[in-house]
């Protein structure tokens, strides 16, 4: 049996994969409530913060890259939004669907045509290189600094999300979106600064991961499956149903980790059909439009 | 007992349709070797088609679109790999095997998402049928891993020698047509008729009596078994069953090149769909190792240009043609009879 120590540590681990996973799938979520999309690109939109923050770095240090590259990506997502994806509003869901899916296709290749297929790996800011000891246990400096800026990011989404007009708009987006174009609002704005958010948060989100998960073109899936169905277990369009679904994700992570390793990516599905079948609707989930 | 329900009615002769297509592929093997073409292009082309016409079982038939499709398929050939090794051999057994497995694994992921429509089916099918892979990959104890399983054999049925392509090639072509005609007979049975019941209003077919979750679960079951029949043909053909068998870019292959034969509106749409999809994909990997990115290409395409599908693209673009063709021919006679449009309230 692993010690308390280890326990401690492993769950710690497991909150802070949990605060980047909800960090990932909010934005996914955001988009799935007020457009209607299901992006399979948004792990694209992951992996493309990594790299390009990979090579910012070399440029212009790690802190001025850890804000331009999801800057660049935000202004990607509002470009494919404007170029492809507004085209399809209104039709089957299925057509936007397999759209992100070639998106997500043409987007991995292009990361190997110029990064090539091999694995790089960021190395830690400075600042939190190096362990700490908290008395019963040593842990990870970076990993503390993950989990801190994850947790800060979230916060001032849903800062945005809660305190300031844009971020009303969203909310009733999320809720019926042709109905706030019939109230006036300007829609295909909202929708475009829905998307270039959403795109910027997954960015974020893999620039933090970077130091830890090996930057390689297929990263990108390994944060969208964990997103859909921290969806399903959260509820879909809810902001916190996202986060607690992120959290539980993680640490049922963790834990499989210690005590089923060869089975561990496995369990957050046995957690997602679990939810499905005694809440269908996620666990802070409501009825929604899209249904 | 009427037909007058037929939920696709583009061709309303479907014994003269069946012989058309039975023509063809007998004769296809010669025009491939004319071409210069290896026959093992027609099987695959074959497979895939039968796989496709399961899918649309689902997608054209029902409505539902499912994203975890190459899960049902790489069940049925990881099925088929799995009895081999522990010595079960032949036709007859492999072929049960593959249509349990892949009538298992669609119960599984059905009974977690019959109740739900629209894009949350679309959303819980993707996640689910990526858990597949993700089994395939770790059990590798059962499955071989990120390697999958090599090395298989071809049965020989009634002494046939299966690894002659042109008499395999024969051999799926009559599995295929006896699975098409299975297919045909369900949709257009009156389990088939409350299918397309459901594609057009669940809610009212809800109304009228009838549990549609059930339907949809046992429409799932037979595309899903179909497709696990189609998957254990597809390990034969390669000899060996491969984690991307499972793999999500599997399931989006098949929606897309069911989108682009026209499967929506026609019985038979996914089977050209398959063979413009196959042979590209043919032609594609010969040339480039980027393939990917001219798929993603592909999938962009079909959806922006053609979402109804090649058939209904070329009559467009037929019509058009004919359009223009007629103005090009026309302006010497159109240059009297223009004005007298132009005056005409």
């Amino acid at each position: 049996m692993p010690t308390l120590a280890e326990v401690v540590s492993q769950l710690t681990n497991g909150v802070i994969l949990g605060l980047i996973l909800a960090l990932v799938a909010t934005g996914f979520t955001m988009v799935l409530s007020v457009m209607g999309v299901i992006n399979f690109a948004h792990g694209l939109l992951f992996a493309l913060g990594a790299y390009l923050a990979l090579s910012l770095l070399k440029v212009v240090g790690y802190w001025p890259a850890l804000i331009i590259a999801p800057l660049l990506v935000g202004l990607i997502g509002i470009l494919l939004e404007q170029a492809f994806i507004r085209r399809l509003y209104g039709k089957d869901p299925l057509f936007v669907l397999l759209l992100t899916f070639g998106i997500a296709m043409m987007g991995e290749d292009l990361i190997q045509m110029i990064w090539g297929k091999l694995a790089f790996s960021i190395a830690a800011p400075d600042l939190a290189k190096g362990s700490i000891d908290l008395g019963f246990m040593i842990y990870s400096k970076y990993r503390l600094f993950m989990g801190g800026f994850a947790l800060a990011a979230i916060f001032s989404v849903w800062l945005f999300l809660a305190k300031t007009p844009f971020g009303a708009m969203i909310r009733a987006g999320s809720h019926d979106s042709e109905m706030v174009g019939i109230l006036g609002k300007n829609l295909p704005f909202i929708r475009a600064l829905v998307f270039g958010l959403a795109a910027a948060m997954a960015a974020l989100a893999g620039i933090i991961a970077a130091p830890l998960w090996s930057v390689r073109p297929q990263m990108g899936l390994d944060a969208l499956l964990p997103a859909f169905l921290i969806v399903v277990i959260g509820g879909m369009g809810s902001f916190w149903g996202s986060v607690l679904g992120g959290l539980l994700v993680g640490i049922t992570n963790s834990l499989a980790v210690m005590f089923v390793p060869r089975f561990s990516d496995l369990m957050m599905y046995v957690l997602a059909a679990a939810v499905l079948l005694y809440r269908p609707r996620g666990l802070l989930g409501t009825r929604s439009v899209l249904e | 007992m009427t037909r007058q329900t037929a939920p696709i009615s583009a061709l309303s002769r479907p014994t003269i349709t069946f012989g058309l297509l039975l023509g063809m592929f007998v004769v296809l093997p010669a025009v491939l070797q004319a071409l210069g073409i290896s026959f093992s292009l027609g099987t695959e082309i074959l497979i895939i088609a039968l796989f496709a016409m399961s899918y649309n079982i689902l997608l054209g038939t029902t409505g539902l679109a499912s994203f975890g499709h190459a899960a049902f398929f790489g069940s049925g050939a990881y099925a088929v790999g799995i009895a081999q090794n522990y010595g079960i051999d032949g036709a007859a057994t492999g072929l049960a095997v593959a249509f349990a497995a892949g009538l298992c694994a669609a119960l599984l992921v059905g009974l977690l998402v019959m109740k739900k429509r629209g894009i949350y089916f679309g959303l819980l099918t993707l996640a689910f049928g990526q858990m597949f892979y993700i089994v395939a990959l770790r059990w590798d104890g059962l499955t071989g891993g990120e390697t999958g399983l090599t090395g298989l054999r071809r049965p020989a049925p009634f002494g046939l020698n299966l690894n002659d392509q042109l008499t395999f090639y024969y051999f799926i072509l009559a599995i295929f047509m006896v699975a098409l005609w299975v297919i045909w007979r369900i949709t257009h049975s009156p389990f088939g008729s409350l299918l397309a019941a459901i594609k057009s209003n669940e809610l009212r077919t809800q109304y009228l009596g009838y549990d549609t979750a059930r339907y949809k679960l046992a429409a799932m079951a037979i595309s899903g078994a179909l497709s696990g029949l189609a998957g254990g043909l597809y390990a034969w053909f390669q000899y060996a069953a491969y984690p991307q068998n499972l793999f999500w870019i599997e399931s989006g292959n098949i929606v897309i090149l069911t989108l682009l034969g026209g499967g929506l509106s026609s019985f038979f749409g996914p089977i050209l769909g398959a063979a413009v999809f196959v042979g590209a994909q043919d032609l594609i990997s010969s040339y480039t190792e980027h393939w990917m990115f001219f798929f993603g290409l592909i999938f962009i395409l079909v959806v922006t240009a053609f979402p109804n599908g090649l058939p209904e693209a070329l009559a467009r673009f037929a019509s058009v043609l004919r359009r223009s063709s007629g103005s090009a021919s026309e302006p010497a006679s159109s240059a009297h009879v223009a004005p007298a449009r132009g005056t005409a309230p």
